[in-house]
């Protein structure tokens, strides 16, 4: 087991030094020029110089790379151009609210969508079928940003129930941790429906209810077991998903997040903070997904590690 | 199933220990809600640093937290701040100034001419790379005469001087501020003289200032010279404008400065919000890139500026709440100002626009693009200009794009027709928009022209301040007769305020909060 975890974290070096790659290009292919966004109007010849060469922009862009990624290496993501502080401490701030907003998001988001795909599995082709699936469509079809408008509106503006934005207490976190949560629920529903509709349909299954087990032990008991094991495997990918949407749901709720963070350096052109804030993103995408293959390894027995 | 349950307590366990330390870190501002005053403002940017000098993007944190030695008064008129009073020699080459007795920094120190050396030296110094040290070149050498006294000698007569030792970026720090404070300077530490001190800054999120309460020392033409009314300011960024505006209606925020004209009939309805209307320091003009054919031309130039219809453009576009403009500055600079402009100016009259275009040999019009940022206040003036181009014979195709891109797009000097705004109370910008040394960028309009920059170069180093302001009304005259630009419109600043706010003072420039401004 521990060889097969160590063998995943070191495939992760590659498929990072690839993020790397990809990063770094599209941020240096991307047009605007850092040194006019830090000292904005009436500047010298000289000052610009001065901050264009302490910037490294007049090395040629493989060299920019390679000290960026040997940088990297030794944990160093280099200094903000704007804030001119470490960009690993600038992350280190910001990584906790965006951290528990997607772990808030992913509970509920389990919370409610396991039970109501087993529900709707188990009452297949009824009225609670069609409205938990229902369900499911609306919430999938609804961008998060929009419904964590309607939140916004009805329960924080009209209701006055939560603070309409910000940050630290535990009202603060409900709104945006649920336009995420419902919103991935709507397609983690989806998919336990379809899994445990798949293993009902098993022969076990219909062995079990032929000894005359009741049907609350058949699916509690033997089915659920085995329809969660895709689903806890999507939980690892879940995670990359839901800190991704994070970027935009952090920006209308004023969360002072990763997400908003990258945002706002986009814009500034702030090369370091973008930089290094994709990588700790892609970083725990990574992470997710090979959460996800060590959780599938750990749930079903049938796989081996290898 | 063990593991299930264990990964679900797991999770169970993450969330609340995440609530947990968010509640703890919030619960200190909660105390005494009924005993301190505290005034909450939102903004849709953060500040980058509260380092003034190294910044170029100035936090309204900075105008609390910092004196300038001269302040600015409701009327736009300088007058004494830090510096009691000042005199220019006869050669207009030195300036003395000085300082107020008994001023103190939020650290205990008083303040002495050093610090202003200092400051100045800093700005002034490459190696600091300060935004605002092309401002400053003027001066040649800071002199300190006395603990209270320093003279400030230039290399030219500058008058301008005043307006920017009145500037944000011109706030007095103490003398080595950097070497005492290193890395922390601007983000955990910043100690200026000014009516509020820095508490803390949650970087995306909100900066808390509390009062100074042995502030003594607000400039004469204030009518609270001592400590603040309002014990704390929070400066909260949000920047989703629903948000903003949501957190107005339901009392989050007290103040909004700038909402948009579209939401300012939402707001005005409210009982419980005012909305202060001023004259603001800002122009929005369309512009051509004058070194492409066929902007060549100076009929074709005035043929745009005949074109266009101002005052349906205020009616319609900013539902009244803008002034038509004709002259290249903001009325509200007074002296500088051209008072001629609109009567010089070109009136809406498509009849002539054809005429003059006919003259340059454009009888049947021709195309061109016609570049924006995608705000919703530019597209739609991109749409209505599209359409009043369209009845002179101009075919005008929409560019839209991100603000960001839509600088880029400048700077690489890819425009054709395109709409601009720009935010300033000072006539140099002129220097900065149209002198030639400045193309291609931000000499976006691409104006080259040796009277134009005769006339600039002239009135900058004029010896007085009123020499210089007509030097200034001179290039405007210039300007209006070449059409550099078209000059559309100045919008109003539209502040929204909440009941609970007493007291409230319209400043043209900046918000004196420390001047009687009051909470209920």
């Amino acid at each position: 087991m521990f060889k097969y975890i160590l063998k995943k974290l070191i495939m992760m070096i590659p498929i990072l030094i690839g993020a790397t790659i990809i990063v770094f290009l599209m941020l240096h292919l991307a047009p605007g020029d850092p040194v006019h966004l830090i000292v904005g109007p009436n500047i010298t010849p000289e000052v610009y110089d001065q901050i264009y060469r302490s910037l490294g922009l007049d090395q040629p862009a493989v060299v920019q790379y390679f000290k960026f990624l040997r940088n990297v290496l030794q944990g160093n993501l280099g200094n903000s151009i704007l804030q001119r502080r470490p960009v690993m401490e600038i992350i280190w701030q910001r990584l906790p609210v965006t951290l528990e907003l997607s772990l808030a998001a992913l509970l509920i988001s389990f919370a409610i969508a396991i039970p109501a795909g087993v529900l709707a599995a188990v009452k297949r082709n009824t009225i609670t079928d069609y409205t938990c699936m229902t369900g499911a469509l609306i919430g999938m079809s609804m961008p998060t940003f929009w419904f964590g408008l309607l939140l916004l509106y009805f329960f924080a503006y009209k209701g006055g129930y939560f603070p309409v934005s910000g940050y630290g207490t535990w009202k603060h976190l409900v709104l945006p941790a649920f336009a995420m949560g419902l919103t991935d629920a709507a397609v983690t529903a989806r998919m336990a429906r379809s899994s445990m509709l798949e293993v009902i349909r098993q022969d076990y299954i219909r062995t079990a209810r032929s000894k005359g087990l009741a049907e609350k032990v058949v699916i509690y008991q033997h089915a659920l077991k085995n329809a969660l094991i895709p689903i806890i495997t999507l939980l690892g990918l879940r995670i990359g998903w839901i800190m991704g949407g994070s970027v935009i749901l952090e920006k209308v709720f004023a969360r002072p997040g990763l997400g908003s963070l990258m945002v706002d350096a986009i814009f500034a052109r702030d090369y370091p903070i973008v930089q290094g804030s994709l990588l700790v993103l892609t970083t725990f995408i990574i992470l997710g997904n090979i959460l996800a293959d060590i959780l599938y390894a750990v749930v079903d027995p049938r796989i081996k590690y290898h | 199933m063990k593991k299930f349950k264990f990964l679900f307590l797991a999770l169970s366990l993450l969330l609340v220990l995440g609530l947990a330390a968010a509640g703890c870190s919030q619960g200190e501002g909660d105390t005494d809600p009924e005993e301190t005053k505290v005034l909450v403002m939102a903004y849709d940017r953060d500040a980058e640093t509260l380092d003034h000098i190294r910044t170029s993007w100035y936090s309204d944190a900075l105008i609390y937290i910092f004196d300038r030695l001269v302040s600015r008064d409701y009327d736009f008129n300088y007058q004494p701040g830090l510096a009691e009073r000042w005199e220019t020699s006869e050669d207009g080459l030195t300036w003395t100034f000085y300082l107020r007795e008994g001023v103190k920094f939020h650290d205990g120190k008083d303040l002495t001419a050093e610090d202003v050396k200092w400051t100045l030296d800093t700005i002034l110094d490459p190696d600091t790379a300060s935004p605002f040290s092309g401002d400053l070149q003027a001066i040649q050498e800071v002199v300190v005469k006395g603990d209270l006294e320093l003279d400030i000698i230039l290399k030219h007569p500058f008058p301008n001087l005043l307006f920017n030792l009145s500037n944000t970026a011109a706030g007095i720090a103490p003398k080595d501020a950097y070497t005492e404070h290193g890395d922390s300077w601007g983000i955990t530490t910043v100690i200026g003289t000014g009516p509020y001190m820095l508490e803390e800054w949650v970087q995306g999120d909100r900066i808390v200032l509390k009062k100074n309460p042995d502030y003594n020392w607000g400039p004469e033409w204030m009518s609270n010279r001592g400590p603040a009314l309002i014990d704390e300011v929070v400066l909260r960024t949000i920047p989703e404008e629903t948000a903003r505006l949501m957190e107005l209606e339901t009392g989050g925020v007290h103040i909004i400065r700038n909402i948009p004209p579209t939401v300012y009939d939402k707001v005005k309805d409210n009982a419980d919000i005012t909305v202060i209307q001023g004259s603001a320091t800002r122009l929005g003009y369309l512009a051509y890139a004058c070194d492409l054919e066929p902007f060549t031309d100076v009929r074709v130039r005035q043929a745009i500026n005949h074109a266009i219809d101002r005052d349906s453009i205020v009616e319609f576009v900013f539902r009244g709440l803008a002034e038509p403009a004709y002259g290249y500055l903001p009325p509200a600079l007074k002296s500088e100002y051209y008072a001629g402009s609109e009567a010089d100016g070109y009136k809406y009259d498509p009849d002539r626009a054809k005429e003059l275009l006919a003259e340059a040999g454009f009888a049947d019009g021709f195309s061109v693009t016609l570049s924006a940022d995608n705000s919703t206040e530019s597209t739609r003036l991109a749409e209505v200009f599209q359409s009043q181009l369209k009845e002179v014979g101009i075919t005008a195709e929409i560019n839209l794009m991100d603000s960001a891109s839509y600088v880029d797009f400048l700077k690489e000097g890819k425009q054709e027709l395109f709409i601009r705004l720009y935010s300033w109370p000072n006539a140099d910008i002129l220097d900065w928009f149209l002198l030639s040394s400045q193309f291609p960028y931000p000499n976006h309009s691409h104006w080259v022209d040796d009277t134009t920059d005769e006339l600039i170069t002239a009135a900058a180093q004029m010896a007085t301040w009123d020499e210089r302001a007509a030097g200034y009304q001179a290039v405007q005259k210039h300007l209006i007769e070449q059409a550099v630009w078209c000059p559309v419109y100045v919008p109003d600043t539209l502040i929204a305020v909440r009941k609970e706010v007493k007291n409230f003072k319209f400043h043209p420039w900046q918000m004196m909060l420390n001047d009687g401004f009051d909470l209920e």
